[in-house]
């Protein structure tokens, strides 16, 4: 479950992003004659519901309904016990209890005379949701148009980055026999810096060397950072290789909205890893599920 | 890969084949539920997916997404998306569509019947998990004090876990008064002389989650608040008391509402306030059955489940007392070691 912290700092990421967010999903919508938009999200993908409506599940899931003509709506699994806190982190103003969420869709249909929905990427809907929509008229609206990161998306990448940046450097000088003391280390001091989540690992190449990876998730978006500690000139080598690889296209590389420049100090926003005689060194920022 | 691979889990999964007429079985795991591939192949892979493939014939094929996951089970494939047609899949359920090989049943339900009467190894986790939740609470308690906020206590007892060996962590935390009706992630809300914190801590060792949930005053506690622990130390204790192989969830939930009933609360005990009286645990921290009273099921030695009356009572706000219980042939063990009372941290 995520257990730092989940804030929404309205200065950082303006309701008018999810406003615009929101308009692409209702355009996508009126493409398509479609009344409204389902995307599914728990504690895991909780991407998409986070780009449109500021929503990440700590625990659990829901089911975010888009009406083309109407606020967005929240199928609820968790207790209404904390709806309140849901509606001062997110866009939401209606929140619905669905511990049965697939009876609750029903229900929401009925009431607003839909017999059918758009699903955002159907095909990646778990089995037992799309089960459940049996009874319903769906249309698969890809999310590729409406998900699309922005400026907004791009700034929070990078101060997430900047953040397992950080972290990692001067980390992990010590025996490698301490690593959980030092994941610990890592664990204590980016929650504290208000990650939300985290799923760190260490992998060694004997005893000599090791690549460390901090995923990390800020106000939602996942960026991933690993950096080699080791002998310093296969360091520096390594380095070496990230630095040409970015430049010369080597290496696997996402670029995510054409050509962005890597920016050392404010983080990349497209992924690249390098591997180098069993050592790891990249940044990952395409800021979607746990990397 | 042998070293991963539950034995005991794997014979369990050829008898049920031949039970049912399966040729095969397939186990599934994504970032959330990583617990029905771990049944089989106990490691804590990355992800995002997970998968193992087992034949009638005892053929284990297993794939993983993350390629560091491979070191861990050698002889991994890389998961692709494309998986072999399977008679059976655990984890069905949660699988997106697109990967779903065939036309295959579920045996999520069956599974999860398997899990829930712990062998001895996995008990030896589980009291492992136990005793980092016992160590973790004390941490929580070290470091609870006037005006850290919510977030950087909890950094604070995540260290802790993560230092200690702990895979994961399932917690939730609240502070305040009476106006507190429930428990989130962290806020980063500052705490208060007179605050309620309270907590569910829930470390995982190799794979198993053990629970301690507690409050903590900060300073003196109120009347409100003393009343309301004498309650809920009650309600634990009655199902404590109760639980032990042969009687229902339902009764172990109605032991603790009685209590709660007694002395007029009665109505605190339904969803409008709670969420369960207790759950089982391993694999997952909320595995089923949960306690409650319309829960049918008879619970057999050696399941593992906490009771804990969690609720909100008008007299303190949301509270929480509860202990991670082994179930023996005669009734149960508290593998939880932490003094059993209202904690109060003193102030200023």
């Amino acid at each position: 479950m995520k257990r730092g912290l989940i804030a929404w700092d309205k200065e950082q990421l303006p309701p008018a992003v999810f406003e615009t967010r929101l308009a692409r999903a209702r355009a996508a919508l009126a493409e398509r004659d479609l009344p409204a938009l389902l995307v599914y999200t728990d504690v895991w993908r909780s991407n998409q519901a986070r780009f449109l409506a500021n929503f990440m599940p700590y625990w659990n899931r829901s089911l975010v309904v888009i009406p083309r003509e109407a606020a967005p709506v929240l199928l609820c699994a968790l207790s209404p016990r904390v709806y309140p806190w849901i509606k001062s982190v997110t866009v939401f103003e209606d929140i619905r209890p669905a511990s049965k969420l697939m009876q609750t869709l029903d229900q929401l249909c009925a009431e607003r005379g839909w017999s059918g929905l758009g699903v955002l990427d159907l095909p990646k809907l778990p089995v037992e949701i799309h089960s459940g929509l049996s009874g319903l008229e769906i249309v698969d609206v890809p999310s590729v148009g409406i998900t699309d990161p922005d400026e907004a998306e791009f700034t929070m990448r990078r101060r997430a980055v900047v953040l397992a940046r950080k972290a990692l450097e001067g980390h992990l000088q010590g025996a490698l026999e301490k690593a959980a003391v030092e994941v610990g280390k890592f664990e204590r001091q980016l929650r504290q810096l208000g990650a939300e989540d985290l799923v760190i690992r260490v992998r060694s190449r004997g005893s000599d060397a090791y690549s460390v990876s901090v995923a990390l998730e800020y106000c939602g978006h996942w960026v991933k950072v690993t950096r080699a500690y080791g002998p310093a000139d296969e360091v520096v080598m390594l380095e070496r290789r990230f630095q040409a690889a970015l430049t010369d296209g080597d290496g696997y590389r996402e670029n995510l909205s054409g050509p962005q420049p890597y920016e050392p100090g404010t983080g990349p926003i497209f992924a690249l890893h390098v591997e180098r005689q069993g050592l790891y060194f990249g940044d990952t920022c395409t800021g979607t599920e746990p990397l | 890969m042998t070293n991963a691979i539950n034995e005991h889990r794997r014979r369990q999964l050829m008898d049920l084949m031949a039970e049912r007429h399966w040729d095969s079985i397939l186990l599934y795991g994504n970032g959330w539920r990583k617990d029905f591939f771990r049944s089989l192949v106990n490691v804590n892979y990355s992800g995002p997916y997970a998968a193992a493939h087992l034949s009638r014939s005892g053929d284990l094929i297993v794939w993983v997404t993350d390629p560091w996951d491979r070191d861990l089970i050698p002889g991994a494939r890389e998961f692709a998306g494309a998986l072999p047609k399977a008679s059976a899949i655990v984890g069905l359920e949660l699988m997106e569509t697109w990967m779903v090989p065939g036309s295959p049943v579920s045996a999520t339900a069956d599974v999860e019947e398997l899990r829930r009467v712990k062998t001895a190894e996995e008990i030896e986790s589980l009291r492992a998990a136990a005793d980092l939740a016992d160590r973790g609470y004390r941490c929580f308690a070290d470091t609870v004090q006037v005006g850290i906020r919510e977030y950087e206590l909890v950094a604070e007892v995540e260290g802790f876990l993560k230092s200690n060996g702990a895979e994961d962590n399932f917690m939730l935390i609240a502070s305040g008064g009476t106006e507190v009706v429930g428990m989130k992630p962290p806020t980063d809300r500052k705490l208060q002389r007179g605050d309620s914190v309270t907590t569910e801590l829930t470390p995982c060792v190799n794979g198993y989650y053990a629970q301690i949930c507690r409050t903590i005053v900060l300073g003196d506690p109120s009347k409100g608040q003393l009343e309301s622990f004498s309650i809920f130390s009650e309600a634990q204790q009655a199902a404590q008391d109760l639980i032990k192989p042969g009687i229902r969830a339902s009764d172990a939930a109605r032991a603790q509402n009685d209590v709660f009933r007694k002395y007029g609360y009665g109505d605190y005990t339904g969803a409008k306030y709670t969420r369960v009286r207790g759950h089982c645990l391993g694999l997952f921290p909320d595995e089923t059955p949960h306690i409650l009273e319309d829960v049918d099921y008879v619970i057999k030695e050696n399941m593992v489940l906490i009771a804990h009356p969690n609720t909100y009572l008008p007299l303190s706000g949301y509270m929480v007392f509860g202990d991670t219980l082994l179930v023996t042939a005669s009734g149960n063990e508290r593998l939880n070691a932490t003094e059993k009372k209202l904690f109060v941290k003193e102030t200023a």
